[in-house]
């Protein structure tokens, strides 16, 4: 798909409205999501935490991402009445795309808080009560499932074969990466739109290679289900990893396929919101970039010690910080040059309160790692800070790249 | 200014503390080139308000053997003349990917201050925490705030902060090439340090033809004289200086290198650990990078052991003083027990004639060069960024071909003529 | 077929970061390289090599080459260092598989301590 190009898609469907979930139980990856709709041309995203999934927010989307992180979290955070929201939304018409711990939370469960979600009749293909031998990677290799384990044969990119039906018309076979996200056994209604067919050279194995063929290849790789009016996309690699161009496509064809053709209009009420242009711009970009830099040298840095934090039921290294930080520092430049910014009230200043916490507990993080202190509690907040900095700039960001004829240069210039 | 720049200049009052940034103009490095040519224009554009300008070479950051220069240049204190004091080790780099080309620093604080400089963004901020530290406090102190151990540090000790003429402003824990005295200027301006770290990025014209004639400079210089010059003994000794090699062997932990400079012309020594030891030691602080040929040399002659010298040259780096005007005023009293001489620090007034009779740092008038060939292979470094010592000792970097190689990087005709005419400017 | 790293004849110049870093971005810059020279203990003067390849992590240190490989348990009795898991996001060195000569920190290493193995 070209820059710019229009999306295969109907033009009388609209731009969706796309809620992204960037609450609790989310790690990084939810910013692949940001990343490919910005390089697509969809502009209208909400980043929404837990508390406002609860909430009214999904009544103005179209479509809700969910994207990898801690599962049960993800439950847990979003409770019975995110997950009766959640319900709603589709069967009224949206489009739920679930990617890894987003694939894994709608499946059948009887854990708690899973259960709350068991929206789709698909069962994981990787369940076991007995741990197979892992070769490697041991913190990333199993999660805990009640008295069983869910257990992750490879990592990194596999193929897949598509089945060749709408939506996922476009590509016959495909690579994709996986970083714990489910091989699916479809039920009842639920349509197979690809399958794991192989392995790349890139792929890292985890356990044996006959366990990880006999546990992925052949099985579901992305389901489709319609529930209602609405559907469920469920896909356990991350087609949303913005260097996976392929897998970037089919996921948005599939996304503009299920869309509904009313999407929600939102007016967006101008007189709330305030734009600023030259010197209040520049100031307010410069003061941002000043935080965002900081950070990021403190990050540089952190990358070469050999750390890694478990946080839930996730592992998190050093280097992840940066997943958070370049997404930010690569868009301040467009906004430099654009020199204009559209802004709700106090939107900039709890952006730079967060963005300067951040910052402080950084250099906190790498004091305390060199003088051999544990660093686990302030892990935990800094990703959370983390989320919260790029989050808050990531919705003025869009704001302004709403505003239309906006001028802002494509980021891969 | 498109390639190998960032295309920001900056002019900070710290009396004022207003920062105000220009861009790097094509039309400036077209009349004076880059590094010094553009600092001396810098210099006597601010002259009224004693500025003192920070700059780095039009090739500095680059794969062109040697560029790893930055330059200051001010009012020498002790001499009195407008003079260029070489930043090498990782500053002079660190100053080019920080996002800026050229700061010129002026006016006086009312408190001390330091300039935090990252990614294009200059900050002036209190310095209340850090004045009276040791230059070596003072670079821990800063890393540590800002969370990173591979910020460049341009700072003053005591000896700066009291007004001594014999400051040097110190490159993070190490003497420079500050012979001029520059680290008085930073003391009167309440100025402490500079801390630098930038993740920048230069784009180059024609990349693939530069980056190949980088390549072709180097396999000359590799086949060329200096080739097997290992350290700061090895360099002293291939001027024609006395041999300290064998002197200095048992206290030789590792030679080591300016930014991309392909001799190294650095050497650390291990004074309270076995210099032998390959592996990362447990002592905090084991020895001393030695950088400066000059007052190694003159304590020798003093009588002293190399590891008293070295430590003599570790407590001069700690307290920002400039170590040769330290050996050469030692000698003058008949100082020569290294406690008795590390004692005189606080009190030890000039002159010196360690600050040279030219414009720049004697730091590189190593063994016996004629005046005239060195100052001008001098002002080709200044200019286009590259490791002082390190261009006397690489002919095969010529004039031409870095002309040549400069306009291929920027795209802008750089000719021999407007060459010759900044160095006579520079050099007065 | 790798990277072979001599840290004793290191200088620790960073041309195999900076020509490594233009590989990748076509212009000079360093925080996309593959190859580091790790200098972050500077008053101890310790120096390693951190090196990114397709399945593992070498750090070239004056004692001793230290070859982890990527996905393999770490020896929990080992103390931690700075090269058991950094650069994590860095792209793995493809020694320069689409130039003539070869990879370009070879070529720019001024003191010829990184070599083909």
């Amino acid at each position: 798909m070209k820059e710019n190009e229009p999306c295969n898609r109907s033009d009388d469907k609209g731009h969706p409205r796309i809620g992204i979930y960037t609450g609790r139980g989310t790690s990084h990856s939810w910013l692949w999501f940001a990343e490919v709709f910005d390089r697509i041309g969809f502009f209208d995203l909400a980043f929404l935490t837990e508390t406002e999934l609860r909430g009214d927010a999904l009544d103005r989307c179209d479509v809700l991402a969910m994207s990898g992180g801690d599962t049960f979290a993800i439950a847990e955070g979003l409770g019975p009445e995110g997950a009766d929201k959640v319900k709603r939304f589709i069967t009224h018409g949206g489009v739920y795309i679930g990617s890894c711990a987003g694939a894994y939370l709608p499946l059948h469960s009887s854990k708690e808080h899973l259960n709350l979600f068991n929206f789709v009749p698909a069962k994981i293909g990787n369940l076991t009560r007995t741990l197979p031998e892992a070769r490697g990677l041991r913190e990333k290799f199993c999660t805990a499932y009640g008295c069983a384990y869910v257990f992750h044969p490879v990592r990194e990119a596999v193929r897949l074969t598509t089945n060749g039906f709408a939506p996922f018309k476009k590509a016959p076979s495909l690579d994709a990466p996986l970083y714990g996200g489910p091989p699916l056994i479809a039920g009842g209604s639920a349509q197979v739109l690809a399958t794991y067919s192989g392995f790349t050279e890139k792929t890292v194995f985890l356990v044996d290679r006959k366990l990880a063929s006999d546990t992925l290849l052949g099985k579901a790789a992305v389901i489709r289900q319609k529930i209602g009016q609405g559907y469920l996309h469920l896909y356990g690699p991350h087609f949303e990893h913005p260097r996976f161009t392929v897998a970037n496509q089919l996921m948005t064809d599939a996304m503009l396929y299920d869309l509904r053709l009313d999407p929600v209009q939102i007016h967006e009420t101008i007189a709330s919101e305030e734009i600023i242009s030259g010197e209040a711009c520049r100031n307010l970009l410069k003061d941002i970039k000043r935080e965002i830099s900081n950070a990021r040298i403190v990050a540089v840095g952190l990358e070469t010690l050999p750390v890694q934090w478990t946080i839930g039921n996730k592992v998190y290294e050093t280097a992840k910080i940066r997943e958070f930080i370049e997404p930010v520092w690569r868009r301040i430049k467009p906004l430099e040059k654009l020199n204009r910014m559209r802004l709700l009230p106090g939107q900039a200043g709890r952006l730079l309160q967060v963005a300067s916490e951040t910052t402080a507990l950084l250099r906190e993080v790498k004091r305390d790692l060199k003088s051999g202190i544990d660093t686990l509690y302030k892990a935990k907040d800094l990703f959370e800070r983390l989320n919260r900095t790029s989050t808050l700039f990531l919705e003025i960001y869009f704001r302004t790249k709403r505003m239309g004829n906006s001028g802002i240069q494509e980021l891969r210039d | 200014m498109e390639y190998l720049a960032s295309n920001k200049i900056a002019i900070v009052d710290l009396a004022t503390r207003d920062i105000m940034e220009e861009e790097l103009d094509d039309d400036l490095v077209l009349e004076r080139i880059g590094g010094a040519g553009i600092t001396k224009s810098l210099y006597d554009r601010f002259a009224d308000e004693v500025p003192i300008v920070l700059g780095t070479g039009l090739l500095t950051g680059s794969l062109v053997p040697g560029s790893s220069l930055g330059v200051i240049t001010a009012k020498s204190p002790s001499t009195g003349r407008v003079s260029h004091v070489p930043l090498s080790l990782d500053a002079g780099m660190e100053l080019k990917y920080s996002g800026f080309d050229y700061i010129v620093i002026k006016g006086t604080s009312e408190k001390p201050v330091y300039l935090w400089i990252h990614d294009g963004i200059l900050d002036l901020n209190d310095a209340e925490d850090l004045w009276g530290k040791d230059v070596w406090s003072a670079t821990d102190h800063i890393r540590d705030l800002m969370g990173d151990d591979l910020i460049q540090v341009l700072g003053i000790g005591e000896a700066g902060e009291k007004g001594s003429d014999l400051a040097q402003i110190c490159i993070n824990y190490w003497q420079s090439g500050d012979r001029m005295g520059f680290g008085n200027l930073f003391g009167k301006k309440r100025l402490k340090l500079i801390a630098m770290r930038g993740m920048g990025l230069l784009e180059i014209a024609e990349p693939e033809e530069f980056v190949e004639k980088c390549g072709g400079l180097l396999s000359a210089v590799k086949s060329g004289g200096a080739a097997n010059i290992r350290g700061i003994a090895a360099m002293a000794a291939a001027f024609g200086e006395e041999d300290i090699e064998g002197w200095l062997k048992p206290l030789t932990h590792k030679h080591m290198a300016c930014f991309n400079t392909s001799v190294p012309t650095n050497t650390f020594v291990f004074l309270d650990e076995d210099p032998a030891l390959l592996k990362e030691t447990t002592v905090k602080e084991p020895g001393f990078l030695l950088t400066d040929i000059a007052p190694l040399l003159a304590l020798k002659r003093l009588g002293l052991t190399a590891a008293d010298a070295c430590h003599v040259l570790k407590a001069c780096a700690k307290f920002g003083i400039d170590g040769a005007a330290v050996a050469e005023l030692s000698e003058k009293t008949g100082l020569t027990d290294p406690e008795a001489i590390k004692g005189s620090l606080p009190n030890l007034k000039g002159p010196a004639s360690s600050s040279g009779d030219a414009v720049f740092s004697p730091w590189a008038a190593v063994g016996n060069q004629e005046k005239d060939a060195w100052m001008r292979r001098q002002a080709v470094a200044y200019i286009f960024g590259l490791h002082p010592l390190f261009a006397l000792m690489a002919p095969e970097l010529n004039e031409e071909k870095l002309l040549d190689i400069s306009s291929l990087g920027t795209e802008l005709e750089l000719t021999q003529e407007t060459l010759d005419e900044v160095i006579a400017d520079i050099t007065g | 077929m790798g990277l072979k790293i001599d840290a004793l004849t290191c200088t620790a110049c960073m041309a195999c970061e900076l020509a490594c870093g233009y590989h990748r971005d076509d212009a000079f810059a360093l925080l996309s390289s593959c190859i580091v020279p790790y200098r972050a203990r500077e008053k101890k003067n310790y120096i390693g090599i951190i090196l990114k390849e397709e399945d593992s992590l070498i750090a070239a240190r004056p004692e001793g080459t230290e070859i982890n490989r990527i996905g393999e348990e770490q020896d929990p009795e080992k103390e931690a260092d700075a090269s058991a898991k950094p650069m994590l996001l860095r792209e793995s060195c493809d020694l320069c598989e689409d130039l003539d000569d070869g990879p370009l920190c070879i070529k720019f290493c001024p003191v010829n301590a990184i070599s083909m193995a």
